[in-house]
């Protein structure tokens, strides 16, 4: 195909038809070797080290201006984004909140579950609803009653160490006597010697009363059930010395202890079976004789 | 060599402007555009391409179209020889009317070379369908217009550089 009027003296090369051919079939050939062998993808590794720059300078308006639209934010646009955020941090530090207190829940939940299985499966495990609206009287009142098979007399125990005992069983909860209860007494006895008394509640905490002069007690000393009463398992964590007194004008050492239970915090707590039965009445011999003498 | 000032005697056009010209369009062509609005962005490399082979046609050929194509194949991580065989075609087409056409008025010139960028967009569809791809509607076929719209535009700049002072 010659272009018309063209001078013949000028060398062209081969004609556009020749080169539009050749053109044509490499362009065909790279066409099936890419679509069949993947040939852009290695080309694509090669030039794009080069096309880079290219790249990076096509970017660069678009990103300039980016930068500038948002050095230019209106004032009220910035003001609602942060009344935004503002809201939406408050909400979540609420959400937040609930889950600390859920995951304290959870932990205590879990110290407690361990608690009894340690004591052999044998409890249960109470809620505290509320505390005694009574200032003079230290009881506590829990979720489980009658209804939960509990009884008068059950040992109410926590993580930490006694809590008190069940004095009163409703049919949906049950009443907690603390052992700061003015009328609550436990046997104890010393961790370190084995020294054996009676923990006296006083209403705002407990004490050891009657111990001898002589006795061998000191600060930090560890206060454990005896199990000796038939009602307390032995060996329940119950309080800690924290200051003996040995004044000359009393009889008796005055010792100063604080309860290791969480009376006064924790929202779980577990209470225990009676560990044994009362012991059994004397035997029955009477009753024969009664009928003879009669 | 536009006609359109046929009294006006231009300096000399250099391969490398062409060439500078071209890598402009691929540059244009790299701007990153949101998705929805790149495809009304028309093909600058091929607009380039069918200006200097209409109006230089000592300086571009079959042969640049050609290696112009591979360039943007390559850019635009099309098919390979996708680009290249389109450009070459259309190139060749407006080179056996080169003589017509130059003397022709902007807005005809408009119209034939939206003829020609629909060419070129019908033989890239017709290379991605024989390679197995899906036809991906009729929008691909809008850039052409746009670039036909913008084909006076593109002459006037062109005659910028060139014109004597």
């Amino acid at each position: 195909m010659e272009f018309a009027n063209t001078p013949s003296f000028f060398r062209h090369g081969p004609s556009p038809a020749a080169r539009l051919t050749v053109c044509v079939l490499l362009s065909l050939s790279l066409l099936v070797a890419d679509s069949r062998f993947g040939l852009m993808e290695r080309a694509r590794e090669a030039m794009s080290v080069v096309l880079y720059p290219l790249q990076r300078a096509a970017n660069l308006p678009v990103s300039a201006v980016r930068h500038l639209s948002d050095f230019f934010v209106a004032q009220a646009t910035l003001k609602e984004e942060n009344d935004a955020l503002k809201n939406h941090a408050l909400a979540q530090k609420a959400e937040i909140d609930r889950l600390r207190a859920a995951q304290a829940d959870l932990a205590e939940l879990r110290k407690t579950h361990a608690l009894s299985a340690s004591l052999g499966g044998g409890g249960q495990i109470a809620e505290v609803l509320y505390t005694g609206r009574d200032p003079f009287s230290h009881k506590i009142i829990v979720d489980k009653g009658e209804d939960a098979g509990l009884s008068r007399g059950q040992p109410v125990t926590d993580d930490g160490g006694l809590v008190g005992q069940v004095t009163r069983v409703q049919p949906l909860s049950a009443e907690v006597t603390l052992v700061t209860d003015k009328h609550q007494m436990v046997p104890v006895m010393l961790e370190r010697t084995g020294v054996r008394a009676i923990l006296y509640g006083y209403g705002g905490g407990v004490e050891l009363r009657y111990l001898p002069m002589g006795a061998d007690i000191r600060p930090g000393d560890r206060l454990l059930t005896s199990g000796i009463d038939g009602v307390y398992p032995s060996g329940l964590p119950v309080a800690r010395v924290e200051r003996v007194d040995r004044t000359s004008s009393n009889a008796f050492v005055r010792a100063i202890t604080r309860p290791l239970g969480g009376l006064d915090h924790g929202r779980f707590v577990l209470v225990l079976p009676v560990r044994s039965v009362p012991p059994p009445p004397p035997p029955a011999v009477p009753a024969p004789q009664t009928k003879a003498g009669k | 060599m536009s006609l359109d000032h046929p009294q006006e005697l231009l300096k000399p056009v250099s391969l490398r402007f062409v060439w500078l010209t071209l890598a402009i369009a691929l540059l244009l062509e790299l701007v990153p555009l949101p998705v929805g609005r790149a495809r009304f962005m028309p093909d600058f490399v091929g607009l380039l391409v069918l200006y200097w082979a209409i109006n230089q046609p000592r300086l571009v050929g079959v042969g640049t179209a050609f290696t112009a194509g591979l360039i943007a194949d390559i850019a635009t991580a099309g098919l390979f020889g996708q680009h290249a065989l389109a450009y070459s075609a259309t190139c060749y087409l407006a080179q056996y009317r080169q003589r017509q056409l130059v003397m022709l008025g902007l807005g005809q010139q408009s119209l034939v070379v939206l003829g020609l960028m629909l060419c070129n967009q019908a033989i890239m569809v017709l290379a991605r369908m024989a390679t197995g791809a899906a036809f991906v509607g009729f929008a691909y076929f809008l850039p052409p217009i746009i670039g036909a719209l913008l084909w006076p535009l593109l002459t006037k700049l062109m005659l910028l550089p060139y014109r004597r002072g």
